[in-house]
């Protein structure tokens, strides 16, 4: 009953078909398509008429909308995931202590991570409307001010919300990869530590955060991909408006795709994206390696 | 041993009082998303707004479900969420146990795809998407939802799975096997039964990630009664007013479930998502 050496060697890959079948079909086909349709002549209707060079590119990068577009992308992918973890780390912190009603805690900070992002979004644009909002009504209620706040009267100010509301959503994922790496750290450490006299500091830097380096790698990676690509936030709140000042890549892309028939032009900023997190996880992976042989010294 | 650990009072204090602050203002929204829905019309838009309803309207509850198609939509997702999850679990399963239990050449090229597929994400891959369905024939079809949102949880599924697999000690699999139980047949009997509840993290993950994915069906839906609930919200978004009251109704129906579900999980799914990437 032995099994014949050719089936053996790609029994592996078949056990692998199906899944491969399915992302190639539904993932790498639309990649190729993206990167073909960037340097096509593309009709507002969007039929392809034929091959354009770099002229999309030139399009975009002429464009001052695209750098700032860029420029915006940056700063809510940094904002975004620097404060999530800082504030996801402290929160993991704290939740990892004991103290009456811990799991009641655990279970609220999970709610975010839980709720679609477009019905977040849609609370949140509610919440600071000037008019009817209920940040006004509150403050109004508890005294603060008397007169409704207009929160969003100029574009950054529309920007920072919409970074805040991206904040609100990213850090319990952070909390929750934390919290699993602090929970798989031995106690004895940081009771020999003590013995030592070491202090909470010295705790923090020589303990938990090596310890819970692959944790926060995971999680910062996963969110800056994900955070760079988010959609929902922007196009709920502002649509990239006043202006177009508020957009990233992903919102402004989608707008030149869809709502202005530029498919070509969309399709090179998707390009720009895919560069862009290319050479950041080409980055990583340079600094992950290093990082390794240090160890191996 | 932490007892030993002397109290500090002023911590203590600290500590509760960044946890309260940290619930009000998680909360915030939920108590304004609640509050809102159970408030009248009038209510809404009048100039003396207050915190709480002046009158609870528990009928708007009830009342949504005839304003607009919301069960359809519900049953939308359901279908979109629930036909994602099968497929995705269906084909991350075998690929998750090859790259657990067998040794092959490109072993580590296919791993590294998987992540590298996460950079992806659809809304940068839309007009490749919506081309791609076009050809398909499947715009405006539930099923091609269905495919997409699977694809696009393949590469969680496969790196829950393959680490919940990792975590599992092959040795009884070995032995079924030398007792003649087939690959299949040791995968089936043994494996996935002590891993059912990494199985079941990964089934309720690519569910609530399919429930609530919005881009792509903003896209490619357009007629009305296809659209699931993250779409077929915006039907309360009207030409020259947003009735707030049936729209945050209508947002609770669709987070309940979807927080309990996640409560669930919540334990094994932060600790598969690190460790899972970590063994790569």
């Amino acid at each position: 009953m032995k099994k014949q050496p050719v089936l053996k060697k790609v029994e592996p890959y078949l056990w692998m078909l199906p899944s491969i079948l399915l992302m190639l079909s539904m993932i790498a086909v639309p990649v190729i398509t993206v990167f073909r349709l960037s340097v096509s002549d593309i009709s507002r209707a969007g039929v392809v008429k034929g091959f354009a060079g770099l002229e999309n590119f030139q399009a975009i990068f002429s464009s001052a909308k695209f750098w700032h577009t860029l420029q915006n992308t940056l700063v809510w992918t940094v904002v975004v995931v620097g404060f999530s973890t800082v504030l996801g780390f402290i929160i993991a912190m704290v939740l990892n202590q004991k103290f009456t009603g811990r799991k009641i805690v655990r279970a609220i900070v999970v709610f975010p991570w839980a709720t679609s992002l477009i019905i977040q979004s849609i609370i949140w644009k509610y919440i600071i409307s000037a008019d009817f909002g209920s940040l006004n009504v509150i403050l109004k209620k508890l005294g603060i001010i008397t007169q409704n706040i207009n929160w969003t009267p100029t574009a950054s100010a529309y920007f920072a919300w919409e970074c805040w509301i991206g904040i609100f959503v990213t850090v319990p994922f952070v909390t929750f990869c934390v919290l699993s790496g602090l929970q798989s750290i031995d106690e004895n450490y940081y009771e020999a530590a003590e013995i030592d006299g070491a202090g909470f500091w010295k705790k923090l830097t020589s303990i938990t955060l090596p310890l819970l380096k692959p944790s926060l790698t995971v999680s910062t990676v996963l969110n800056i991909i994900y955070v760079f690509n988010s959609f929902p936030i922007i196009w709920t709140i502002t649509k990239g408006d006043p202006a177009d000042k508020t957009h990233t890549l992903a919102t402004y892309l989608y707008k030149l795709a869809f709502t202005n028939g530029r498919m070509g032009q969309a399709a090179a900023v998707s390009v720009v994206g895919f560069v862009i997190l290319c050479v950041c996880a080409g980055v990583y992976m340079v600094l992950s390696l290093k990082a390794e042989k240090e160890d191996q010294l | 041993m932490t007892s030993q650990r002397r109290k500090n009072p002023w911590a203590r204090a600290f500590l509760y009082l960044f946890v309260f602050v940290l619930c009000i203002v998680i909360l915030y929204p939920y108590f304004v998303m609640f509050t809102t829905a159970a408030k009248t019309r009038t209510e809404m838009y009048a100039l003396d707004m207050t915190i709480l309803p002046k009158k609870w309207m528990w009928s708007n509850f009830v009342d949504v479900w005839s304003q607009a198609p919301i069960l359809r939509y519900f049953l939308n997702s359901l279908i979109v969420a629930g036909g994602a999850t099968c497929i995705a679990i269906l084909c991350g399963i075998p690929a998750a146990y090859a790259m657990s239990r067998m040794q092959f050449k490109g072993k580590s090229i296919f791993l590294g795809a998987v992540i590298m597929s996460q950079m992806f994400a659809p809304v940068v891959l839309l007009m490749g998407i919506y081309r791609l369905m076009l050809d398909l024939k499947l715009t405006n079809h539930l099923l091609g939802l269905v495919l997409l949102n699977a694809a696009f949880n393949q590469a969680f599924a496969i790196w829950l799975l393959r680490g919940t697999f990792l975590s599992i000690s092959p040795e009884m699999e070995q032995a079924a096997k030398i007792d003649g139980c087939t690959t299949m047949g040791s995968l089936i009997r043994i494996l996935l039964p002590m891993a059912a509840p990494g199985i079941v993290t990964t089934l309720i993950f690519v569910f609530i990630n399919a429930w609530n994915e919005y881009t792509m069906a903003l896209t490619l839906i357009s007629t009305d009664t296809l659209k699931p609930i993250t779409v077929g919200l915006n039907v309360f978004n009207g030409f020259n007013m947003i009735q707030w009251q049936y729209m945050f109704a209508t947002s609770i129906f669709a987070t309940i479930p979807v927080i309990i579900l996640f409560l669930c999980i919540e334990k094994h799914l932060a600790a598969g998502l690190t460790s899972g990437g970590v063994k790569g």
